[in-house]
């Protein structure tokens, strides 16, 4: 065979035409009822009625569950691994044929199921193991399961029917049994591994059949593992125990494709839950409203909207934020919703939705009127996430402005006055005593002085270098020391704000304690800065007359403005007589 | 005398080496950053280090550091950090452990050279030099009860000039009285003021420091 066929056989399922699918479905029955027929007619199987039944309940159950997979999804190979799956169940089941040819080959088959199993639990959903690590494991299993077993069988030991026996040495033969199981359960267990490291990996809630699904996967493997290893242990066929733990694990694997018929029956029920939906749809819901009453008729918790906004040529979530539609690879799908031909929105899900297309369009159709009228919402929250954003970089442009401002002041002019004030006195050394020349370079140099006394205020305003270099707690410590009433300060902020935060709270509290010093008549006053709940709070309080005007001058507004510019909110309570507080709350993301 | 000095501003560099060298007072290193200081403290051991608090690159507190770190490494080496402004809090970090050797003053004071000079040589003997303008800051704090009130305006004046770090003849030299004088001053204000007295001139500055800051 050519390597580009095995490519072409790896990758396009079986089509599932009608023939083929009744075709499977009978051939599934006429296996079972032959399994059942040859457990009741068995000399060597205990409780014959008990084993007929679990039989034809895996048999069935993988073979028709199955079916009907590969009936709704043609594209996936997870349905035709599932029938495989039935068809290995039912090649084991010949073990209990009192005929020697058909009891060599159910032995030769007798571990396979469970490596198919496997197989099947692993390449859910897509019927193809995805990572090499998994491919390995399920091949790796395959050889010990049926290779192994050919091997074991020429040694004898599994009775006289055993057409492969060429010597007979009983004990070789079940120790390396024994290895074959315990080497079995633990590929099992790494399967069981995988699954909970997959559903971890997932970061996002699983649709409530889906996990439901992979749980029963889970068990199978689990109670696998664990009847393997009761028969390594030395539990043998007959045991009253041994037989328990065999029909409860035959009854646990049968178990996972009835969960999922039950799953894909659920769905057709859940179609009922569209008319609820249309009811909710009448109270005109919120985007967030919509997207839950959507989410729990689709039964996806994960689901999410999209709306699509022409004026942006994007697409935004709920909450305005842009969102990029999943692309093919993505572990989300995406179903476009369309009104006369062009696009609303968007739901983003779980890729197992697709099996519902009935449900999904269904949904969809009642929800596309209702999207649209959401829309305008939606587009009104980007619209003011965008200015917010154009704010914030405008403000932020504007501190950086001000900081190189406040450099160039302090490198510049600053330093040249304190330069040429030492070259004055330098100067004045080299003078004659001449009483006037003196008193003439002193005042000189006072007014030199008085100079870099303004410039530094200018540049504080300009600019607190102190709060970008060494924070906001060293930066407000000095302000408390300067103030000109003894100051409470309490800076419960663990780590460095954003600047512009920081320099909010500082020409805050700057500004209040210069106001205390000024109006209030204060004795004392107390400063608090704390970051709690994703919010910077920042309080000055003083005991002083109160009555503070709140309209007064533009020290105050300017204080406003910068809190505002920032998301946060301004306030300042000053009854007569009872003291002032003002206080400031600025969202800050942690 | 050995001196190094870090400034970025070659105006004032120059100015404050020319300065020193009129001074007799031996620059042996003059350089633009803080990592360049450390090299030239570790090279010639100088008897101190004048320090601009603002260094480059970041401009913010690299000069502080790297007088925090010559302090523990080279504690022979005395410390004199000179700032644009006053900065209150990093002045009192340099303070934090004890005032030996170690000062801070605003670049105004340059100007005033024989102030200036004294400063240095005070530092660099071990001794302390504080900025006024930080004495009269702590001064100016109103206190509840405050015991500062009880200090006569001598003697304030006295408490004042300890602070930034003056010896009792320096005292007597800026109030131009008697070394007795300023003696029995100084043991009013430390009586009035609960202090211990009996210190060296820097773990006295340190003791009024805290007095002051607390």
């Amino acid at each position: 065979m050519a390597a580009s066929d095995v490519t072409e056989l790896n990758t396009v399922a079986l089509a599932p035409t009608p023939s083929r699918l009744w075709g499977t479905a009978a051939a599934s029955v006429v296996a079972a009822a032959c399994a059942i027929g040859l457990a009741l007619s068995s000399d060597h199987i205990p409780a014959a009625g008990v084993h007929a039944a679990l039989q034809a309940w895996g048999i069935l159950g993988y073979t028709l569950a199955g079916v009907f997979a590969w009936w709704r999804r043609p594209d996936s190979h997870f349905g035709i691994l599932m029938v495989l799956a039935g068809t290995a169940w039912f090649l084991s089941s010949l073990s209990a044929a009192n005929q020697a040819a058909p009891f060599t080959i159910g032995i030769a088959f007798d571990l396979v199921p469970a490596v198919v199993f496997l197989h099947v639990f692993l390449a859910f959903p897509s019927g193809r193991l995805e990572r090499g690590f998994e491919r390995c494991l399920v091949a790796t299993g395959y050889g010990v399961a049926f290779g192994g077993q050919l091997l074991g069988m020429t040694l004898g030991g599994f009775g006289g029917q055993n057409l492969l026996e060429l010597t007979s040495q009983p004990t070789s033969s079940l120790r390396l049994l024994n290895l074959r199981l315990i080497a079995l359960s633990g590929l099992c267990l790494a399967g069981v591994a995988i699954l909970v490291l997959r559903r971890r990996q997932a970061g996002r809630p699983l649709r409530r059949s889906l996990s439901l699904l992979v749980d029963s996967f889970a068990l199978a493997l689990l109670m696998i593992a664990f009847l393997f290893l009761s028969a390594a242990w030395g539990l043998a066929s007959g045991d009253i125990a041994f037989e328990t733990i065999r029909r409860t694990t035959l009854f646990a694997v049968g178990l996972a494709p009835a969960v999922f018929l039950i799953g894909l029956l659920h769905a057709r029920l859940a179609r009922s839950a569209v008319g609820d939906l249309i009811v909710e749809l009448r109270a005109d819901p919120t985007p967030p409203d919509l997207r839950a009453a959507l989410a729990r008729t689709l039964r996806d918790p994960s689901l999410e909207l999209a709306y699509w906004l022409p004026d942006f040529g994007a697409y935004a979530g709920v909450d305005g934020a842009q969102i990029a539609l999943p692309g093919p690879d993505s572990r989300l799908a995406a179903t476009l919703i369309r009104r006369h031909g062009d696009p609303v929105a968007a739901l983003l899900h779980d890729p197992s939705l697709e099996d519902e297309p009935e449900l999904l369009a269904a949904v969809t159709a009642a929800a596309a009127i209702a999207l649209e009228n959401t829309r305008l919402q939606v587009e009104l929250r980007a619209r003011l996430r965008e200015l917010r954003g154009s704010r914030t970089r405008m403000v932020e442009a504007a501190g950086k402005e001000r900081q190189r401002l406040e450099r160039n002041l302090h490198d510049g002019a600053q330093q040249r006055l304190v330069a040429l004030s030492l070259e004055l006195s330098l100067l004045e050394g080299e003078l004659p005593d001449d009483a006037s020349a003196h008193r003439r370079i002193d005042r000189v140099r006072r007014e030199i002085a008085a100079s870099l006394n303004e410039l530094r205020e200018v540049a504080r305003g300009i600019h607190p270098a102190v709060v970008t270099g060494h924070g906001l707690a060293v930066a407000l410590e000095q302000l408390a020391a300067l103030a000109p009433v003894p100051v409470r300060l309490t800076v419960e902020v663990p780590e460095r704000l954003p600047e512009a935060h920081e320099v909010a709270a500082y020409y805050l509290v700057s500004e209040s304690l210069a106001n205390i010093g000024k109006y209030a008549s204060a004795a004392s006053a107390t400063v608090l800065v704390r970051r709690a709940d994703g919010r910077v709070l920042v309080e000055v309080r003083d005991d002083g007359i109160g009555g503070a005007d709140t309209e007064r001058g533009s020290g105050l507004r300017g204080l406003a403005d910068r809190v505002e510019a920032l998301d946060g909110r301004l306030r300042i309570w000053s009854p007569a007589g009872g003291g002032t507080l003002v206080r400031a709350e600025m969202p800050c993301a942690p | 005398m050995r001196a190094v000095i870090a400034e970025d501003s070659v105006l004032l560099r120059e100015g404050v080496a020319g300065l020193l060298r009129g001074a007799d007072i031996d620059v042996v290193g003059c350089c633009e950053t803080a990592h360049d200081l450390l090299l030239k403290v570790r090279s010639y051991s100088p008897d101190v280090a004048i320090i601009d608090i603002r260094l480059p690159p970041t401009h913010q507190d690299e000069g502080l550091k790297a007088a925090l770190d010559i302090r523990s490494s080279h504690p022979a080496v005395g410390v004199l950090v000179l700032s644009q402004y006053l900065e209150l809090g990093l002045a009192l970090k340099l303070f934090a452990d004890s005032a030996d050797g170690a000062g801070y003053l605003l670049k105004d004071r340059i100007s005033d050279v024989g102030e200036f000079l004294l400063a240095v040589r005070r530092v660099s003997e071990g001794g302390s030099a504080i900025d006024p303008m930080i004495v009269s800051t702590l001064f100016s704090r109103r206190r509840q009860d405050d015991p500062l009130a009880a200090l006569t305006p001598r003697e304030r004046d006295v408490l004042a000039l300890m602070a930034e770090g003056r010896s009792n003849q320096g005292i007597a030299d800026k109030l131009v009285i008697t070394l007795r004088s300023v003696e029995k001053y100084v043991s009013s204000v430390f009586g009035k003021l609960g202090l211990p007295s009996g210190e060296s001139d820097s773990r006295r500055v340190l003791a009024v420091l805290l007095y002051l800051h607390t």
